[in-house]
C-alpha cells in the first residue's frame, strides 16, 4: 500500500473541488448571504484540506486550512463576504491550482509557501473577527467546533482486543527482549475521505519506533477500508509513548490517539476478565459506540449496523467510477488510425467492385456488392462510434471564463457580465484542448476593447453593466462558437487610419475598401488597436494568433460589428479532424476532395450565363449573385485550349457567403481520411488542407474552400 | 549482418550510392527507410518548385522532392531506373528524394572521406558534407540534414 496509488484520484477530486469552489465563490459574491453556498464552500475547502493532508502536501494543506478558517467565521456569521475577500479567495484557488500543477508534473507540491496569500487571509480574518487566530491551532479543534471534544468518546479500545495464541506468544517474546508494549487506539475524523490512507500513514509513522504486533481490525481490513473510524494496535518498541502518540497525531485528520504502556501479564489477565464482564460491558458500550458510529472489536449487533452504514456510504460514493473508463487519448488516436485504414481498405474494395462491373453481371458480383454495402455500413458505424468516444463537451474549457471575466472586470474597472449558452456542445477532444486560448483571447478582447467604460455607456443610454455573450451550438458538420459584446463595436474609420498610418495601404486604397476588408486588418500580425498597452491586451499579438490557431484546427473566424452597438466574433470549427464525407472532383485530370459540409448545391450552367461584376465573373442564380472561382486557374493548372459550353459549378458556402467553383468533372461522394501533407511542403496559402488516399491507391488533395472567401 | 555491425563499430559508415546526372552521390544508409520505384506523383499546387508532389507509400502520404531542381540541375527525366529514396528523419518525418539511378552500397572509413570546405556561393555544395573515395571513383556525400533545413527555411 502506497499513497501514490491515490494520486490520480487526488488530482481528479482536487480539480473537481477547485472548480466547485470557484463557481461557488462567484455566486457567493453576487449573493453573499446564501448559507447553502457558504456551506458548500466550507465543505469543499474542508475536503481539499483533508485530501492534501492525507497525501502529505503540507503547504497545500496549510493554505486550505487557513481558507477554511475564514469560511468557518463566515459560516458562523462573524464575518461578511466582501469583494476584497473574494479576491483573496481567488488568489488562493490559483495558488492551489499551481500546487496541483506541480503535483501533476512531479508528484510534489512544489516549494512556494504562498506566505503572502496566507498573510492576507489571516489579516482578513483578524479584521473580520477582531482577533488574530493562533496559527498553530490544531485543525481537529477548529474543524469540529460544534462537537466539544468528549473524553468519553475516545475509549481505550485496544483493551477489547482478543489475542490469538500466536499474538500472545509474540507479545510475550517482545517483552522478554526488553521492549515496552504499548496499546493504542487511533480515532479518525468521521468526515475523513481516505481512511485507509490515513491508517497507513499512522502505521508508517509508528513503525519507525517498533513493531506492530496486533492489529484490530486486521491489517488487510484496514487496507480495504473495512473499518469504522478507529483502529487499535499493539506495538513493541523501545521508544517513549509520548513520542509515538505525537507522530501518530501528526497525521492529518486523526482526531485522537489514546495509548498506554501495558504489560503482558495484565493483558492476558484483562482479556480473561473481560470475557466475564462481556455481557455487562456490551450493553454499556453499545450506547456509546452507536454515538460515535464505530465498530466495536467484539462482534455484536452495532458492528453489523455500522458496517452496513459504512458499506452504504462507500456504495454511494463510488458508482460513477464503475461506469466510465479512463482511456489515454493516444490509445483513441491509435484506434482512430485503425478505423481510417479500414475505411481506406473498404474504399479500395468499393473501387474494385465498380470496375469489375463492366464484366459479366453474374449473381456473384451482386453478392459482392451486397457484402460491400454491408461492410460500408459497419465501417461508417464504427467511425461514428469512435468519433463519439472522442467527443467531449466544451464545458471543461469554458467553465473557467466567468472567473476570468470577473477578474478582468476588476482589473479594467468596468462592470461586465458573461452569459454562456451551449456549454454542453461537443467537439473532438483535440479541438477542445486547443480552443481554450483563442476563446480566452476573444473574451479579453471584448472586455478590453469592446466594452466601454461605465460613464460612456451611461451617456450612450446603455445599461451600465456591459454584457458579453458566449454561445456555442452545432450547425451541420461544424460547431459554431460566438463571442459577442454590446460594446463600442469596431471603429472601421479608426482601423483604416491606423492601416494608412502604418503604411499598409494608401489613403486612396483605403477609400475603396469594404467594411470586411478593413476589419481583416485586425487579424494581421502585430496590428493592435489599443492606444495603451495594458496587461490585458494591446501588444499586437492578438487576433492574428486567434486566427491562426483556429485555422490550424481547420476552422475559421469571422467578425461582424456595428459601431456603437457591439461586435460579434464567430468561430467555426469542424466536428472532427480525421474523417469527413467529401465530394470528389476532377480538374484537368487531377483529383480533389471538397468537404460535403460546405457544399450547398451543384449546378450545370452555360458559359454565356457568366456575367461580370467589377471585372469578376459571377453567376446569377435563384436570385443570388455568386462569384465564380475557376479552380484550374486557382490551382495553376495548364490552361484549357477552348472554353466549354457547359460548366459544372459547385456552390459552396461559408456562413452567409457563397462562391461557385468551376470544375471539370464530378466523381461522386466518398468518405475520406484526412492526412497531413507533412511539414516539408510549404502550404502558406492553405488552399490544400491535406491529402487522402483513394481506393485505387491514388492520392487526392483536399481543398479547403473556407480559404477561398 | 554481424559483419556489417562490426564494420560500423570501426567508425566506418555505409552509403547508398546514387546517380544524379553524371555525378555519383552517397546517402548515409542510416537515414534511408526504403527505396521505391517511380510512381505517380500527385502535384501539390502552390508548393515550392522543388517539391514534385506527394505519393502514397503504404497508406502514408510522403512528400517527394526533386533534388535536381533543388540543385539547379536540368529537370528530371524519368526512366525505368529512376527511384525514389525514402528518407526517415527523426522529428521531421518522411521525405522522398528522386534520383536517376541507385547503384550500390559502399562502406567508407573515416580515412576515405574528405571534408568539403563550405562554399557559400555554390548552392550545390551546401548539401554536400564530404567526398568519399571508393576505388577510383569519387562520391559526393549528402548532408541529409541540410537538405531538410534548407527546405524548411525556403
Amino acid at each position: 500500500m502506497d499513497v501514490s496509488q491515490y494520486l490520480e484520484i487526488f488530482i481528479d477530486e482536487t480539480n473537481g473541488h477547485l472548480q466547485n469552489l470557484s463557481d461557488c465563490i462567484m455566486s457567493l459574491e453576487k449573493d453573499p448571504e446564501n448559507m447553502d453556498t457558504i456551506n458548500e464552500i466550507f465543505r469543499a475547502a474542508h475536503s481539499l484540506k483533508g485530501m492534501a493532508g492525507t497525501m502529505g502536501f503540507k503547504r497545500m494543506q496549510r493554505l486550505t486550512h487557513d481558507m477554511e478558517n475564514v469560511f468557518q467565521e463566515v459560516r458562523s456569521g462573524n464575518m461578511s463576504v466582501t469583494s476584497g475577500l473574494v479576491d483573496v479567495l481567488f488568489q488562493c484557488l490559483d495558488a492551489i491550482d499551481a500546487y496541483l500543477e506541480n503535483v501533476k508534473e512531479s508528484s510534489e507540491e512544489g516549494t512556494d509557501d504562498n506566505e503572502a496569500i496566507i498573510q492576507e487571509l489571516n489579516d482578513i480574518l483578524a479584521a473580520g473577527t477582531g482577533n488574530v487566530p493562533a496559527k498553530e491551532e490544531k485543525p481537529a479543534e477548529k474543524d469540529k467546533p460544534a462537537e466539544n471534544a468528549d473524553e468519553d468518546r475516545f475509549q481505550k479500545k485496544y483493551l477489547d482486543i482478543e489475542f490469538s495464541e500466536k499474538e500472545k506468544e509474540e507479545l510475550r517474546v517482545s517483552e522478554e527482549k526488553g521492549m515496552k508494549l504499548y496499546g493504542m487506539t487511533v480515532y479518525i475524523q468521521e468526515d475523513c475521505l481516505l481512511k485507509a490512507a490515513r491508517a497507513f500513514l499512522v502505521f508508517k509513522a509508528v513503525e519507525d519506533f517498533g513493531n506492530i504486533i496486533v492489529y484490530n481490525p486486521t491489517s488487510q481490513d484496514i487496507e480495504d477500508e473495512k473499518f469504522g473510524f478507529d483502529f487499535s494496535f499493539y506495538l513493541a518498541s523501545e521508544a517513549e509513548l509520548d513520542k509515538i502518540v505525537e507522530v501518530s497525531k501528526a497525521v492529518s485528520e486523526i482526531e485522537e490517539v489514546v495509548g498506554e504502556k501495558v504489560e503482558y501479564k495484565e493483558l492476558t489477565a484483562a482479556a480473561a476478565k473481560k470475557e466475564e464482564e462481556a455481557a455487562a460491558a456490551a450493553k454499556e458500550q453499545e450506547q456509546k459506540k452507536e454515538a460515535v458510529a464505530a465498530i466495536p472489536a467484539a462482534g455484536s449487533k452495532p458492528q453489523a449496523q455500522a458496517q452496513a452504514q459504512n458499506g452504504k456510504k462507500q456504495a454511494a460514493g463510488k458508482p460513477v467510477t464503475n461506469r466510465t473508463v479512463r482511456v489515454d487519448i493516444e490509445k483513441l488516436d491509435a484506434l482512430m488510425n485503425q478505423v481510417s485504414e479500414l475505411i481506406i481498405a473498404k474504399n479500395s474494395l468499393v473501387s474494385i467492385g465498380s470496375t469489375s462491373d463492366g464484366g459479366v453481371g453474374s449473381s456473384n458480383s451482386q453478392a459482392f456488392h451486397e457484402q460491400i454495402e454491408y461492410l460500408e455500413r459497419i465501417t461508417t458505424g464504427l467511425h461514428e462510434s469512435v468519433m463519439k468516444v472522442r467527443m467531449v463537451p466544451i464545458e471543461s474549457v469554458v467553465q473557467k471564463f466567468p472567473r476570468m471575466i470577473r477578474d478582468l472586470s476588476k482589473k479594467l474597472d468596468k462592470k461586465m457580465e458573461l452569459y454562456m449558452t451551449g456549454e454542453d456542445t461537443e467537439l473532438d477532444r483535440t479541438v477542445v484542448d486547443q480552443i481554450g486560448d483563442p476563446l480566452q483571447h476573444l473574451l479579453r478582447n471584448s472586455a478590453d476593447h469592446g466594452l466601454e467604460s461605465a460613464e460612456v455607456r451611461k451617456k450612450r443610454g446603455k445599461p451600465e453593466t456591459g454584457s458579453i455573450h458566449l454561445n456555442a451550438f452545432q450547425e451541420g458538420n461544424n460547431v459554431i462558437i460566438e463571442v459577442s459584446d454590446d460594446g463600442n463595436g469596431i471603429d472601421t474609420e479608426n482601423v483604416k487610419n491606423k492601416a494608412i498610418e502604418r503604411g499598409l495601404i494608401t489613403p486612396e486604397q483605403g477609400a475603396a475598401l469594404s467594411q470586411k476588408e478593413i476589419i481583416d486588418f485586425l487579424f494581421m500580425p502585430s496590428f493592435s488597436m489599443a492606444k495603451q498597452i495594458s496587461d490585458v491586451s494591446g501588444r499586437g499579438v492578438g487576433l492574428d494568433v486567434v486566427k491562426s490557431n483556429i485555422e490550424a484546427l481547420g476552422g475559421d473566424v469571422e467578425v461582424k460589428s456595428i459601431l456603437g452597438e457591439g461586435s460579434k466574433f464567430t468561430v467555426r470549427l469542424p466536428l472532427t479532424l480525421a474523417i469527413i464525407q467529401a465530394l470528389m472532383v476532377e480538374v484537368r485530370g487531377e483529383k480533389y476532395a471538397i468537404s460535403l459540409g460546405s457544399i450547398e448545391t451543384i449546378e450545370e450552367i452555360l458559359a454565356d450565363e457568366i456575367k461580370f461584376v467589377q471585372a469578376k465573373e459571377v453567376i446569377h442564380i435563384r436570385g443570388m449573385v455568386i462569384p465564380l472561382i475557376r479552380l484550374d486557374q486557382l490551382l495553376d493548372c495548364e490552361p484549357e485550349e477552348e472554353e466549354k459550353e457547359s460548366l459544372t459549378v459547385i456552390i459552396v458556402r461559408k456562413g452567409d457567403k457563397f462562391a461557385g467553383l468551376i470544375v471539370d468533372e464530378l466523381n461522386g461522394q466518398q468518405e475520406i481520411v484526412i492526412k497531413s501533407l507533412g511539414k516539408y511542403i510549404n502550404n502558406s496559402t492553405k488552399i490544400i488542407s491535406g491529402a487522402t488516399v483513394l481506393g485505387d491507391g491514388e492520392v487526392a488533395l483536399i481543398l479547403d474552400v473556407n480559404t477561398l472567401f | 549482418m554481424a559483419n556489417n555491425i562490426s564494420v560500423v563499430e570501426n567508425g566506418k559508415k555505409q552509403f547508398i550510392v546514387v546517380k544524379i546526372g553524371s555525378e555519383q552521390y552517397g546517402i548515409d544508409i542510416s537515414y534511408v527507410d526504403n527505396i521505391v520505384r517511380m510512381q505517380k506523383i500527385t502535384r501539390v499546387p502552390k508548393a515550392q518548385s522543388y517539391f514534385k508532389g506527394i505519393i502514397n507509400l503504404r497508406g502514408e502520404i510522403v512528400p517527394v522532392m526533386s533534388i535536381r531542381t533543388k540543385m539547379d540541375l536540368e529537370p528530371d527525366v524519368f526512366t525505368d531506373v529512376t527511384r525514389i529514396i525514402i528518407l526517415k528523419l527523426e522529428e521531421h518525418g518522411v521525405l522522398g528524394l528522386i534520383v536517376d539511378e541507385v547503384k550500390e552500397v559502399v562502406t567508407l572509413g573515416p580515412d576515405e572521406i574528405d571534408k568539403v570546405a563550405y562554399d557559400a556561393k555554390n548552392n550545390k555544395s551546401n548539401f554536400i558534407n564530404g567526398v568519399g573515395k571508393h576505388g577510383d571513383e569519387l562520391i559526393s556525400l549528402f548532408d541529409t540534414n541540410s537538405i531538410i533545413d534548407e527546405t524548411e527555411t525556403v
